[in-house]
Formats: structure tokens, sequence, C-alpha cells
């Protein structure tokens, strides 16, 4: 379990999202929904768009490109078109800092061909 | 902007043109409302070239909300923007040019093409496409694809008009001093119009120019054309306008505004004595506001277009654009403003007064209907459209003296304004552009 | 989806057969009364409350239905009738002047689909129906409207009065220039 910093909780205001750049693990989209603080993957499952650049409605993001939903503290696609589950990060708060919880898969035992 | 619209190669002028328009021979002919070369000429040399009007701003108005409607014969979505600001776009995809928008009007997150998924912003930009990966492996460069954008886009008192030629002239400069005179339905009360909700189409077998020209000067008709209606609606005939002691046909710039000074003489024909009343209570205002002689206008016996199809009627309150869908064909756009601090029940009064009065179902139009469809048809008849049709009425009336703005001319039983109309489709016929079109304006800029 | 009549709530109890058929009968003879341009005898057969209504028909996506879908109470509409405002209508039709019925425009109108309702209050029926009006003028116009009513009826003697007419086209945009009859 890797532990990514994030952003601080002074930087995000409530029901706002910010996209977090991550060249590693792909960028994190970081929520905060009424004082409750949230991380998914930033790109949407569908094609490309960062989510980050959508609308948060009650407990969905909103893609902007074709409109698709997720739920946030879940990662559940729940709106045409997008039908393929977002990676959503645990999260955890140390004074003001906000950091994702990155589960780092193990490598491969066979490589693939 | 990449996304500014490509706008089209004008063509030659038609020869001969004055065979069928010779203005200060005081005739035309009906070829004009009948010939597809002529119609052709219309929707590159007016329709692509002047202010159009596309939308009240009361009808959009949140970011997201849009309405549909056409320039000509072009399709366009007019949708209002985050910074308050209201853009136009060609409702066609500029991947195979499917239409991107089909319904008349709702409030939306942007457009996304139904055949291979591309989406747009409020703000026209292209934001992505189904199998978006394809497009990157291709350099695709997103930001040079998203939906055409109108070349100039201006409202004013909340009308929103626009114009595909980067080169027409202000929207001020093109309404000229007849904004003096829109006044008197447009901003005659502290917070301006808007119009009521949903937009009435219907279709007429006629030439768009008859039915513009109608209300650009033709009060002459009411008397004889609409005596049933009047009958129905008042129990007796059509107020005689020859009797009216001042009364005037304005121009500029091929729009029109013929009046009397007699404050209700429109709105009476609803029948509300409600409405009279409302009239009668905010004229001391409107004094105050506009000066007494506007304040007679507010819903007197009037009429105005601004060229090239976009008409209303003060007092009846009545607002319509007549949408060119063939030399023959219209589709007309209709609907009913009211003023914003109006009590609900005076709006509601409106709302069904000008129904019952200039609608598919009114029954004024009823009988307006038929006269334009006719006088379209009968120059499918190639002699027919060859002879001269009389348009001479008032040729000698110009106001000489006066301290109102535009080309003044006295009395409303006049052709002056119809003259002047069919003189600027005339010329813009015969031109290219907007620097050739020739100034006929000869009355003064602004009222004294 | 076309023109949609808003569904109603609870339970719906249809009249008996012959009940249904006179109702049948009553619409079918006011129609006929139209084609023969018997428009007192039209008239008098509206409740003096008579809400005549036909809104306009806009073409919105599903997400952003009007309060009835696609129309609304406060919006446009081609009837939003009481019976002055019928009577005027008449008294147009009814003068020499109205060029545009002479000659006469020539009317058939067709009802169909019947359903019949008992209504809320007693001796009052909702009756659902199809209609289809051809018109003709000159020599070769010819305007044909299709829609959908939902009509509040109230038995009065061994006849019926229309209270409420609801009429919904499924067009959005009128195909002709103008509705010179009633629906």
């Amino acid at each position: 379990m890797e532990k990514v910093y994030l952003c601080k909780t002074s930087d995000l205001a409530e029901n706002q999202v910010k996209r977090i750049d991550n060249s590693e693990h792909g960028d994190i989209a970081v929520y905060n929904l009424g004082g409750n603080y949230y991380a998914t993957a930033d790109l949407c499952t569908h094609a490309t768009a960062s989510l980050a650049e959508g609308d948060i409605e009650d407990e969905m993001i909103v893609c902007p490109v074709h409109w698709g939903q997720f739920h946030i503290p879940t990662g559940r696609a729940q709106g045409f078109p997008c039908e393929i589950d977002l990676r959503t990060y645990p999260v955890a708060i140390e004074g003001d800092a906000i950091y994702a919880l990155v589960e780092v898969a193990a490598p491969a035992l066979i490589a693939k061909g | 902007m990449s996304n500014i619209i490509k706008t089209i190669d004008v063509t030659d002028s038609l020869e001969n043109l004055k065979e069928v328009c010779d203005i200060e021979d005081g005739r035309i002919s009906g070829r004009i409302f009948y010939d597809q070369k002529i119609y052709e000429q219309e929707l590159e040399k007016i329709f692509a070239r002047c202010w159009l009007f596309v939308a009240h701003e009361s009808q959009i108005p949140n970011t997201g909300d849009y309405v549909t409607t056409t320039m000509g014969e072009d399709e366009v979505i007019v949708i209002r923007q985050k910074d308050g600001g209201i853009k136009v776009f060609l409702n066609a995809c500029p991947h195979r040019g499917n239409k991107v928008c089909f319904a008349e009007s709702g409030s939306t997150r942007g457009f996304i093409c139904n055949y291979h998924g591309w989406s747009f912003n409020v703000a026209g930009n292209l934001v992505g496409q189904h199998e978006s990966g394809i497009y990157e492996a291709s350099d695709f460069d997103k930001a040079k694809w998203g939906l055409k954008e109108v070349a100039q886009v201006e409202s004013w008192k909340g009308l929103v008009f626009a114009t595909f030629d980067p080169e027409a002239p202000t929207l001020q400069e093109y309404l000229g001093p007849m904004t003096w005179y829109l006044d008197a339905l447009f901003d005659n009360q502290e917070g301006g119009t808007e119009f009521v909700g949903g937009c009435i189409r219907s279709t007429y077998d006629c030439n768009w120019k008859i039915a513009a020209e109608n209300f650009v000067g033709d009060i002459l008709h009411a008397g004889w054309t609409h005596d049933s209606a009047a009958r129905a609606m008042l129990g007796g005939s059509v107020a005689k306008v020859s009797d009216f002691e001042e009364s005037y046909s304005v121009n500029w710039n091929g729009h029109g505004y013929e009046f009397a000074l007699d404050t209700v003489g429109n709105v009476a024909v609803l029948g509300e004595s409600a409405l009279n009343k409302y009239l009668h209570t905010i004229k001391p205002s409107v004094a105050e506001r506009l000066g007494e002689f506007r304040a007679n206008m507010i819903g007197a016996v009037s009429s105005c277009t601004l060229f090239p199809n976009f008409s209303f009627l003060a007092g009846q309150n009545t607002v319509r654009v007549w949408q060119p869908r063939g030399p023959n064909k219209i589709e007309l756009f209709t609907w009913v403003v009211v003023n914003k601090s109006a009590p609900q029940e005076i709006k509601e009064k409106w709302r069904k007064g000008a129904m019952m009065t200039f609608s598919p179902t009114g029954v004024f139009e009823m009988d307006d209907g038929e006269n334009w469809e006719y006088c379209t048809k009968t120059a499918k008849g190639r002699v027919t459209a060859a002879q001269d049709l009389y348009i001479g009425l008032g040729m000698n009336s110009r106001a000489e003296e006066t301290s109102l703005p535009g080309n003044v001319f006295k009395g409303q039983l006049n052709e002056a304004n119809a003259r002047a109309y069919y003189q600027q489709w005339f010329d813009h016929l015969s031109t290219k552009r907007w620097s050739e079109l020739p100034n006929r304006n000869f009355g003064k800029q602004e009222a004294e | 989806m076309s023109a949609q009549i808003e569904k109603q709530n609870g339970q719906q109890y249809p009249v008996s057969f012959e009940q249904h058929h006179k109702i049948s009968c009553f619409l079918a003879y006011e129609y006929r009364l139209l084609d023969e341009e018997r428009f007192d005898d039209w008239l008098a057969l509206m409740h003096e409350d008579i809400h005549y209504w036909m809104p306009g028909i806009e073409n919105r996506r599903r997400e952003n239905l009007l309060e009835h879908g696609f129309y609304a109470a406060d919006h446009m509409a081609y009837f939003d009738d009481g019976l002055r405002d019928l009577g005027r209508r008449v008294a147009r039709f009814k003068q020499p002047s109205a060029w545009a019925e002479n000659p006469a425009t020539r009317n058939v109108h067709q009802v169909s689909n019947i359903e019949v309702y008992y209504g809320e209050t007693d001796g009052e029926y909702v009756v659902h129906s199809v209609f289809q009006s051809v018109r003709s003028r000159g020599l070769d116009e010819q305007y044909v409207i299709h829609g959908r009513r939902r009509d509040l009826l109230v038995q009065e003697g061994g006849s019926f009065k229309i209270k409420q007419r609801l009429i919904l086209i499924p067009n959005a945009t009128l195909t002709c220039k103008n509705i010179n009859t009633f629906l």
C-alpha cells in the first residue's frame, strides 16, 4: 500500500473535485462531498476524459464528455455510456493533508507473452 | 478561433432584376415570389448576410439554456454561455454534418452527435468522442473541430440577432433610428420584455416576402381583409385608418414601421378591456420614459418588419419570423411578447388574446393566409408572373419637415415602407458585399 | 411516443355498453354539426364553463419535459377558450366578409377509439377518443389533422354537454396555415 499525497483540505472546497497528476498510477481525482473526502481514478472508463472537469451532482461525478456517471464513494458506473466501474482509493487525512492509499499490484508471476 | 464559420462565395447577381422590381417606377412582379433562381440568390445575398432574429433573451436565461431555429434555411443553435453571453452555432456536426440538437428548446451540458458520439460543450468546443483513442492515434486536433460559430451575435433590448457575415455592419448601424420606434413596444417599462413560453409553428404555401411586406407597412388591407374578424371580436368594423389625424410610415435600411398615435387601436381587437386598461395605466410612465409621442404608440394601430423577416404588432404583441422554405413556402414561428413587469393575469390575457387573433387559429390571421398563398400561387403562371404589380401608393408623401428620426412619410395608408423594403431586397440582390450596398436613407439618425 | 394524455391515477370504471353507445353517437353527432356548418347548434353542446384547450406541442428532449410533457398550461396554444371565445370564433365564420370561407371549406370530421369512463362526479364522463379532420378548400387544397382528445362530458337531460376538451396533435409544426375549424 503506497500513500500518495493529493492536496491540502484547504485546497478543496465543499462539492469540488480536483485532478492530481500522477504518472505512476494514473491521474487521481480527489473529491470533497460535504466534508467527506474521496479519491478515484481521474480517467473516465469509457473514453478519454478527465472526470475532474465534470460536474458533481449529489454523490455522482458526471463525465464532461458523454455525461456518463460514476458513484464517487464506490466508483460504480451508473449512467450510459459508462459500464466499467471506476477505480477508487481509500483516503487518509493527516492534519490538513489528504492522501490516497494506492494498492500497488504485485509483479506478475508469469510475464505476459 | 478556428471554429468561426467559413463564409460562402457570393455568386454573380441575376441580370435584368429591374424587370421584376423597379421601385422608382412603382412596380414589382410576381416572379419575385415564385422563381427558384431568385430564391437561391436570396439565401446567399440576404439570409447569409443580414442580421436575423434568433431568440429573445428571456427564452434562455441560464447557462446551457438553448433554442434552435434557422437563419434562412441554415439550422442553428442559440445557447447561453457560462459568462452570460450568447453564442450561435450551426446545428451540424463538423464530422459528417449530422444535426446535433433535435429539440426546439431545453437546457443542456452540451450536444453529443448521435452518429459517432462527438461531444461539444456549451461553448461549442469539441471535448471528446466515442472511441477517443482512435482519434488520438491519428494526431487529431480537437481544437479545430468545434461547432461552427456564427460570425456575429448581438442583443438589442432582449432581442437577439445574428449574422453569418463578418463584414455586416453592427446591429446598431443595421437597425439605425428604427430602435427609437421599437422602444414603444420593447422598452416601454423598466425591465423590458419577455416571451411567453412556447412557439407556435405553422406552414404557409407563400413566399416569405409577401408576409414580411404585409407587416412592413400594409395597414391598408386591414379594413377589408379583416372585416369579419373585427366584427367577431368587436362587434363592428376595423377602425377607419384614413380618419386618423396623424399617422406615419417610417423606414430605414428596408425596415419599416407604420403607426397611428391612438394608443390602443391594436390592443382593442383582442377584445379584453383589461389590456386596454393596462396600457392606459402605464401610459403616463411611458410618457416619462420615452416622451408623449411614443407613449401614444404602445398599442396603437401599427405594424413593423425588420428586414428581412422579423415582424411584430404592438398591442396584439404577436412576434413572428417568416422562415423561408423555398420560393413558395414558409414556416411561421409565432411568439407572444409581454412586459416583464406586467401582472401575471395581464400576461395571460395577452397569451390568449394573441392566440385568438394572430395565430393559426386566430380569427384575423385566417383571412391573411389565403391572400398570401394566392399572391404567391398565381405567379406559377409564366405569363402572370411577368405582369407588373402596382406598388405606388404615397409616392410623394415624404414628410419634409419633421423632428422624427428615420425616413419619414406622412400617413400609414401608404406603400412607402413596402417600396423601401423591396428596394433593400433589390439592392442586396444586386450587390455582393455590404460595402457595395447603396445608402438610400435620407432621414435623421436621431430624434430632435 | 406520440401526443400523450396524462395517465390517470387510480381505477377507471368503464360505463355500460348502452351508455358507451349513447356517448359515441353524441360525438358523431357533434362532428356532423361541424361538417354541416351548424355552428350555433354545435355551440349549444358546450357547457357554460367549457374549457376548450389545444396546447402547442413542443419538441423537447425527455430530460427537459414540460409540466405535461410536450405541453404546458401557461405556454402558447392553438385554442385555450371559454364559451365567449368559442362564440367569437363562430361569429367570424358567420360574417359575409369572412373571405377565406367563401367558397366554403369542406369538412369531414371523424372520431374513433372511443373509451368512456365514469367521472369523479355523478353524471360526468371522461371520454378518450382519436380524431381525424380532413378539410378541403378551393380546387386542390387538402389539410389533414390527426390527434387525440380527452373530454369531460356532463349528462344534461337525455343528452350531454362538453365541459372540458383537451386536444393533442402529434405535430410540433402545424403542416398547414390555419385551423379554420373545431376539432
